[in-house]
């Protein structure tokens, strides 16, 4: 999250793949815009269009695109929330929608490719358990299968039992790509247990995880408290019953 | 109809099953004395993409496949996550105990066996109305919560002796 910290890059996809991947356009195509570069364009003054510097993608006009991660709640490196938290604190002009299995992304395309291969470059990402998913994303809950893959409905990424590496067969929404798209060895599943942001423990009943005792309580006592009104509203409530002289 | 003894077993891995993994046990478990049906649940696969710009390609997800299970082939609709028998109440120890046998041989994770009951015992409206629809002919007690409500049991009942 703290964006001064530079994350460990693990592997490297090209440029050209990562593009396929994403299924916005096709390779060495140009980018579509949606409006003539802001240089060109005619604005009445105004004070905010001068103090702020736009990305490169807003500076040509281009389209709004977006790249939608699914995270595995069997420890997968990073998760909804903390995806938003760090998109917001690590990159400019950018969008970014939290919902319980998935989190996208959405910013101009021309930002977005490079913001794209950050995130699969470096530790955020693991081919096992992080899906990109433009649709059809439900899994992050599943069990994960034989080889460690978590549940994908389209199947985008396969596993290679001989070579132990994970490849992307579809783009982000189920497209077959032409070839496929090598994104290297899942990550080992005791380093991804250190690294994992995930707050979870197995196979502990409820009733016997203080922790989680403790939390519910304060939850349920905080709710009660201030739905009754106890301490929140009391002088309010004692003005308005004529109570408070 | 002679009525009999049972109950259901349930066999839930820690992880989901490959197809072959699911042929090898399936194969291995219909060896054992007094199994009735079993119910092969899990997370359904689609035959095409439901959603989004690739609407209506095909998936050909590599987990949806055919088995073979003791020669008849069975095409699985499912991403194997639980298996659940229903077995002849006087089998019943004999059964769980080779069960768990048979699942350490196979599986290099952990799995549970549970005894009860885990699919529906009476007919349900929407089964009735299935049969007063013509949407099935007939109605075949055994076939009791072995198939889903918005399912036609011809489609995912398959007959293996």
């Amino acid at each position: 999250m703290d964006p001064e910290f530079e994350m460990k890059k693990i592997r490297s996809i090209n440029d050209e793949d990562i593009v396929r991947v994403l299924g916005h356009r096709n390779p060495g195509e140009s980018y579509k815009s949606v409006h003539p570069p802001l240089d060109e364009m005619d604005f009445d003054e105004d004070m905010m269009k001068e103090l702020v510097e736009p990305i490169p993608g807003a500076k040509e006009g281009g389209r709004t695109r977006y790249i939608q991660f699914t995270d595995s709640v069997y420890n997968a490196p990073a998760h909804p929330y903390d995806r938003a938290r760090t998109y917001m604190s690590r990159f400019r002009g950018v969008d970014t929608g939290t919902l319980s299995g998935r989190q996208v992304i959405e910013i101009r395309e021309l930002d977005l490719e490079k913001i794209s291969k950050e995130l699969l470059e470096t530790e955020f990402f693991d081919p096992a358990k992080c899906g990109l998913r433009g649709a059809t994303v439900h899994g992050h809950s599943l069990r994960l299968d034989e080889n460690g893959l978590m549940f994908d409905a389209l199947q985008r990424y396969v596993y290679n039992e001989e070579t132990g590496r994970v490849s992307y067969v579809k783009d982000q929404v189920g497209r077959p790509l032409d070839t496929p798209v090598d994104v290297g060895e899942p990550l080992d599943e005791d380093h991804l247990k250190e690294i994992t942001t995930i707050y979870r423990s197995d196979n502990v009943s409820m009733r016997e995880d203080k922790e989680a005792l403790e939390a519910v309580l304060t939850i349920h006592q905080t709710r009660t408290d201030g739905g009754f009104g106890l301490d929140v509203f009391k002088d309010d409530l004692k003005a308005k019953l004529g109570d408070d002289k | 109809m002679e009525q009999i003894k049972a109950t259901d077993v349930r066999i839930f891995p820690h992880r989901r099953l490959k197809p072959e993994t699911t042929e090898k046990i399936l194969n291995a478990l219909l060896d054992l004395e007094g199994v009735l049906r079993f119910l092969v649940n899990g997370e359904s696969l689609p035959k095409t993409v439901g959603y989004g710009p690739a609407r209506g390609t095909s998936v050909d997800h590599p987990d949806r496949k055919i088995i073979t299970v003791k020669g008849k082939e069975v095409e699985l609709l499912v991403s194997v996550g639980e298996i659940i028998v229903t077995i002849r109440l006087e089998n019943l120890e004999e059964f769980v105990e080779k069960t768990k046998a048979i699942l350490e041989e196979t599986l290099d994770f952990g799995f549970d066996v549970q005894v009860g009951i885990f699919t529906r015992q009476q007919a349900t409206v929407s089964d009735n109305l299935k049969v007063a629809y013509g949407i099935e002919e007939d109605f075949d007690p055994r076939l009791i919560g072995l198939v889903d409500p918005k399912d036609n049991s011809n489609e995912t009942v398959k007959l293996i002796r």
